[in-house]
């Protein structure tokens, strides 16, 4: 089935067959009879060189709609492919074609085959649209425009939109279709686009809908017309939506230099969103037409209308025409910039949008009711996002005013009277299902969050309008009586599905950090309501104590304590994060300092959690559950007040003060801080939390989350701070810990994890000690002990015997991970002691490596010992240690190797086969992990040996431990992500290093690095295409650049070599530049790579001149067409020829190559691959 | 449990223990455990409470390490489970007997006779045909809770 190429008045008899077979295709496939032979049958037209007539015929002759459709993309295929190929004229006539084939059939009922018609005319038209001229753009522009004003009637109108609709999408970059072309070519027609026309749509699109809106309005039921608004208003809103960057005229002179294809995300507001909102700029040329022209108060106008439509026939409040009005409402609330000449401008705007709006939401009780009562709740959501995106473009104060003078009260009431109203809803449904009022709740918390982040990050609370402090202290009352009420009702609920819960998690996570900033905007009402919540659950848990069964009051005080985390203090983010602005600049008046709120509110929770150390009150009220929630708290608590150091107290934030309230909030501050401090109550606070620390280690076996929490959170945010650290080391109870883990065996039963982390905790508080000796001392004092064991086990002579035993196996893992840990906390100071930790178990571990061969859990933790060990000593170590950590690894390589070089696991159960891959993948992993650490030492090196000294020479480390460690690495292994990853990374890390040595490889360890290249190279993740693409370049520059200094660069290996059998072998180079040509010109791959694909092919035409032009010769006789072979040559001689290309490999050459290839693979990808 | 030093020498009956107590909390992904009487190396370990405020349990995923089934064990996390011994042994093969006994050669230069080859087509395959290629082949067996099997092979050929 082919098209004809001929272009001469083509056989009716073979249009027909062609169609014939299209509509069969088409049918069997929906009938799922040979789909594959039927998806052959349509690709193959496809593929055909020219098929436009055919596929002209069966659009406009076929009965069969599919068919009708392939046709369509069957022409967008082969015209983008050939678009180099046709004449302008060939260009012109297919689009006119499909615009015309959309317009005559406007009344089509196949609406699919309609709009794929016309997005093939609109993609065709943006293919063309830099090589247009303006005239000819403007003669199809003013079809379309005939059509979208309604001169041929609905349906064309309709018709016309539509294809507006599919332009504007095709121009923009998130729903743009690839066409195998740069990115420049993209953002100029968006350039282009931008400036000359989007205006002009978007004024056609609100003509085409004023001039249907009478009809619509004086109807009493659905009219055809209706469904042209829906489309002008859903076009408008496609327009607002556009990023505009040319024409806004502010001052950020570089965006419109930014690149429109990376820059799309916007980074105008950097807070934690659930819902989206785009600022709308368009910039002060779209003002006549959205703002002075009155098109707002038409569309109030039309909405209002519409609403009163709901009860006639036709109409209701999700109708498309409905809700396309109610978006478009929406996004004009966005609007901001230099549209507006002056701020007024834009509150007036605003005040006219929101006063449509307002009878969505207002009075929101009979809103709300009428939604329970069964009305549609879309309405009133896009109120409330109405109001989101007010807030996201005005500050608080501005935007409570907005309302003001309107009505008796501000619009900050309103919103929280609606959210109050929304709450009480939530709280008396209490389902767990995803209801509107958890809708309408994140719309409004994402409100009040845009409102109130700008204010906590610069500290101006005082300028939140008063009444909005009450309305803010008002909805957190609510907020904390639902949520306490939603705790205590799920008390009993079992959380079975362990999965969903840790994304309801987050999400909580979320909406507390919204809480936070309400009960932060009315702190002097927050905090003692707080407290006082607190004191009525402890008063409960003690009088029930034994009576009453206390889970519900544990599930609150849970809640109680997550929301006051948050309110109290924010996430450090691995820094330490500073009290909060708001608590910072209030209570000032307090004197005595025990007696602020924020003191008392700490203190109470303090004294609790001390209760747990009770064992009575441990195992009554400290459930495991509300323990994680205390240690939580004091995790985060403790890094923003406890032991807080002077002069993190003294970073002064003045902005928007005046000296005196200044002054007055500092001193508060101070006061505050001090009262935690390390000469107040500072170290018996921590005494008390290491107390309970160890507490929940010991007295909760088994409870993983909780110990996690303590290890990770708790423990790992005290020995982060030097100052905590010196007190630390010098407690009783500090001691008893390390004491504990170092010597006892009560610990063995953590999670290995957690091990590894009090390991490392234990080893970073080191830091406290006086000196760096006395710190070295405190880590061999904790960690000679396990070494002993270590090396003592190695030694027996019957260790053969027991060391299978599970409990030995236990002890060993357990010891190795508290090494690992012991490694993961080196510091400058406490280096030389884990040096001596890693030195003394050397042998030891070697044993054991071939001892537990079989075992792979032993095997894989030591493997990640000595690579982390390895990983932070290796950088500090003088020439002899090195050798020798260095003569230890490849020891512990070779060793490796040597088990499993040829091994074969063999089970019944596939499932325990995949595991023993996965073991094999994750060793494999960390010997490359081992290996390029040890190549780190090239790179940076803080040892004292000075550079001549001679030491071992990494890039021999390199060179053997590749010889060990490929022959392991399997094509099969490789299919792991990170394995693979990992391995060529390592691999061209290595190779645009040390080239030299990969010269010296034997030829079997040669050849397999090379087999993995071609597996690289043909590899789905562009990240390894490129990193093999890098290792090529690498190779090849460096013979290029060897032998041009008459050395004999990569040797026998580049040449070429007669292999055992005399069958003469290709050389390397000449290999790669047929398979990188293969690759380029006939498969797919992303136009990312090409730049770097240029300049691994760059270096392998210089080393391989006679083998290029071979290929050139033979792809240019190939080519059948005369036409195309000439193009082709053309093309071949200025790859290699255009913009002044020299042979020397220099930036300004490789510059120029990746531009010429460029240009090249634009000028004939296209018909190559047609072959 | 007490501070007391630990110690590895073998007791009267070391080794003859088959099984040994661990915490059910302290065993992980990739150990051994024994769940309804049989060795099973465990593929998946989850924690989950029983009520919000009760105390965690494991749920343990394992395949029997002999015949690949698929066991499942609930435990609370502070019980103590049963923890199988699991020793692999080399041996070389020596040879393939008609009616599918190996035998092979010990450490201490006897011969080890009583082994059957396994009954899988597909393992049978792997090692007769590695067999009759005539290279020089290592096996490793499993031996757990009083049963044999042999899990794994390597071609140890000509040292390179």
């Amino acid at each position: 089935m082919q098209g004809s190429s001929d272009r001469g008045p083509a056989d009716l008899t073979q249009l027909q067959a062609t169609m014939q077979a299209i509509e069969i295709a088409c049918s069997s496939i929906q009938m799922h009879v040979n789909p594959a032979a039927a998806e052959a049958t349509i690709l193959s037209l496809c593929q055909s060189p020219q098929p436009y007539q055919a596929c002209q015929f069966i659009l406009e002759n076929s009965q069969v709609a599919n068919a009708r459709f392939q046709a369509a993309a069957a022409i967008r295929d082969a015209a983008i492919r050939e678009w180099g190929l046709l004449t302008s004229d060939d260009k012109k006539s297919l689009i006119s074609f499909c615009l015309c084939f959309v317009m005559q059939h406007a009344s089509s009922p196949e609406g699919y085959v309609q709009s794929k018609v016309s997005s093939v005319a609109a993609q065709l038209m943006k293919r063309g649209w830099l090589d247009f001229a303006a005239a000819e753009k403007e003669a199809f522009m003013y079809e379309v425009k005939q059509a979208v004003l309604g001169v041929h009637g609905v349906d064309v109108q309709f018709t016309g939109i539509n294809f507006l609709e599919s332009l504007v999408s095709e121009f923009s970059p998130s729903t743009s279709t690839a066409m195998g072309l740069p990115r420049e070519f993209h953002e100029q027609c968006l350039k282009l686009l931008e400036l000359e026309y989007l205006k002009t749509f978007y004024c056609w699109a609100q003509d085409a809908a004023v001039s249907v809106t009478s009809r619509i309005i004086e109807s009493h039921s659905a009219v055809p017309e209706v469904k042209v608004c829906t489309a002008a208003l859903r076009l408008m809103l496609q327009i607002l939506n556009w990023d505009f960057r040319y024409n806004t005229n502010m001052a950020k002179g570089a965006k419109p230099s930014m690149d429109a294809f990376n820059d799309g995300v916007r980074h105008d507001i950097a807070s934690p969103k659930r819902s989206e909102c785009i600022l709308v700029q368009p910039g002060p040329s779209w003002r006549d037409v959205l703002i002075s022209n009155g098109h707002i108060g038409w569309l109030l106008g039309l909405y209002g209308a519409l609403r009163q439509k709901f009860s006639c026939e036709g109409y209701w409040l999700d109708c498309p025409v409905a809700v396309s009005a109610r978006k478009l409402i929406v996004q004009f609330c966005s609007l901001t910039g230099t549209i507006f000449p002056s701020a007024n401008m834009q509150e007036h705007h605003l005040l006219q949008l929101l006063s449509g709006i307002i009878p969505w939401i207002d009075p929101p009780h009979a809103v709300s009711q009428a939604i329970e009562c069964g009305k549609s709740e879309s309405e009133m959501l896009d109120g409330c996002r109405a109001l989101l995106s007010m807030a996201t473009v005005t500050t608080p104060t501005v935007f409570d005013q907005l309302l003001k003078s309107v009505s008796p009260f501000g619009t900050l009431t309103l919103l929280s009277t609606l959210m109050c109203e929304v709450i009480k809803v939530l709280m008396a449904t209490n389902t767990e299902e995803e209801t509107w009022s958890w809708m309408a709740r994140d719309i409004l918390l994402d409100t009040w969050t845009t409102l109130l982040i700008p204010m906590h990050s610069i500290g101006e609370n005082a300028r939140f309008p008063s009444e909005g402090i009450n309305a803010a202290a008002n909805l957190f009352a609510l907020i904390v009586e639902a949520e306490l009420r939603a705790a205590s009702a799920s008390a009993f609920n079992d959380d079975e599905d362990s999965q969903y819960l840790q994304a309801s998690i987050s999400a909580m996570d979320e909406r507390l950090s919204s809480y936070a900033l309400i009960a932060r905007a009315a702190i002097d009402v927050a905090i003692p309501l707080l407290t006082r919540l607190f004191t009525e659950r402890f008063a409960r848990l003690h009088q029930g104590k034994g009576i009453t069964d206390p889970t519900e009051t544990l599930e609150e005080l849970y809640s109680l304590l997550l929301i006051t985390g948050h309110v109290l203090a924010d996430e450090g983010e691995g820094e330490t994060p500073s009290v909060p602005m708001a608590i910072q600049t209030h209570f000032v008046d307090i004197v005595e300092t025990h007696k602020h709120p924020v003191v008392v509110l700490s203190s109470t929770i303090i004294r609790f959690a001390e209760q747990s150390l009770d064992q009575e009150m441990r195992t009554s009220v400290f459930s495991p559950r509300l323990m994680e929630a205390v240690i939580w708290f004091l995790a985060r608590w403790s890094s923003t007040y406890l032991m807080v150091p002077e002069e993190c107290r003294e970073d002064n934030c003045n902005s928007g003060y005046d000296h005196e309230s200044w002054l007055r909030s500092q001193h508060s501050r101070k006061a505050l801080l001090s009262f935690f401090g390390q000469y107040n109550q500072g170290k018996p606070v921590l005494d008390v939390i290491v107390r309970i620390s160890m507490m929940t280690l010991i007295s909760y076996p088994g409870e993983k989350d909780l110990q996690a929490l303590t290890c990770y959170q708790l423990l790992h945010s005290l020995v982060r701070r030097k100052n905590v650290c010196t007190h630390l080391v010098a407690f009783d109870s500090w001691r008893e810990l390390a004491n504990a883990f170092a010597n006892g065996r009560t610990l063995f039963s953590l999670h290995s994890t957690h091990q590894r982390s009090l390991a490392q905790t234990l080893v970073l508080s080191a830091s406290g000690m006086r000196n760096p000796e006395a710190s070295n001392q405190y880590v061999r004092d904790l960690t000679s002990h396990m070494t002993a064991y270590l090396v003592e086990m190695s030694n027996k002579n019957d260790l053969k015997n027991f060391s299978q035993q599970p409990d030995i196996i236990l002890s060993v893992s357990c010891l190795l991970e508290r090494l690992r840990g012991a490694a993961r906390a080196l510091e400058p100071r406490t280096q030389k002691a884990i040096y001596e930790m890693g030195f003394s178990v050397m042998n030891s571990v070697l044993v054991l490596l071939e001892v537990y061969k079989h075992e792979f859990a032993v095997v894989y933790l030591l493997l990640k010992f000595v690579v982390d060990w390895v990983d932070g000593e290796i950088i500090y170590l003088e020439a002899q240690e090195t050798a020798i950590v260095v003569d230890f690894c490849m020891r512990l390589l070779q060793l490796y190797s040597s088990h499993n070089i040829g091994k074969i696991s063999v089970s019944l159960s596939s499932s325990l086969l995949s595991e023993a891959k996965t073991e094999m993948y994750k060793d494999l992993r960390a010997l490359l992990q081992l290996i390029a650490n040890l190549c780190s030492k090239d790179m940076v090196d803080f040892s004292s040996d000075s550079i001549e000294t001679p030491g071992t020479s990494i890039s021999q480390v390199v060179y053997f431990g590749l010889h060990i460690v490929t022959p392991l690495i399997s094509l099969d292994l490789l299919k792991y992500p990170k394995l693979c990853h990992d391995y060529f990374s390592l691999l061209s890390h290595m190779l645009e290093v040390y080239p030299e040595m990969v010269a010296q490889l034997n030829s079997e360890a040669f050849a397999h690095v090379l087999g993995t290249l071609d597996f690289g190279l043909h590899h789905q993740d562009t990240e390894v295409v490129d990193m093999c693409l890098k290792v090529l370049k690498a190779l090849a520059s460096y013979h290029y650049k060897e032998t041009s200094i008459g050395k004999i660069g990569l040797g026998s290996h580049a040449s070429g070599f007669k292999d055992s059998d005399g069958k003469f072998q290709e050389g390397i180079l000449s290999r790669f530049l047929r398979s990188l040509l293969q690759l380029l010109l006939f498969e797919d791959y992303s136009t990312d790579l090409v730049g770097i694909a240029a300049d691994a092919l760059f270096p392998l035409i210089l080393c391989e001149q006679g083998v290029y032009q071979r290929l050139g010769q033979e792809l240019a006789d190939s080519q059948a067409n005369p036409t195309l072979k000439s193009r082709l040559v053309n093309a071949l001689q200025s790859l290699t020829s255009s913009n002044q290309l020299s042979p020397t490999l220099d930036r300004i050459n490789y510059k120029r190559f990746r531009k010429n290839l460029h240009s090249f693979l634009i000028e004939v990808h296209g018909f190559l691959r047609t072959m | 449990m007490s501070d007391e030093e630990h110690h590895f020498e073998s007791k009267a009956d070391a080794g003859a223990s088959k099984t040994y107590p661990q915490q059910a909390g302290a065993i992980r992904k990739n150990g051994y455990i024994v769940i309804k009487a049989r060795p099973c190396k465990v593929v998946e370990v989850s924690t989950s409470k029983t009520g919000k405020h009760g105390h965690a349990k494991c749920h343990f995923v394992g395949i029997d390490i002999f015949n690949g089934k698929k066991l499942e064990d609930i435990v609370p996390s502070s019980h103590n489970c049963d923890v199988p011994h699991v020793t692999r042994t080399d041996y070389q093969l020596i040879d393939i007997s008609e009616d599918g006994f190996v035998s092979l050669l010990t450490d201490s230069g006897g011969t080890k006779d009583d082994l059957r080859l396994p009954t899988d087509d597909n393992l049978l395959t792997q090692i007769k045909d590695g067999f009759a290629e005539g290279k020089d082949l290592v096996v490793t067996v499993m031996t757990a809770m009083g049963e044999e099997q042999i899990c794994a092979l390597k071609d140890i050929g000509p040292k390179n």
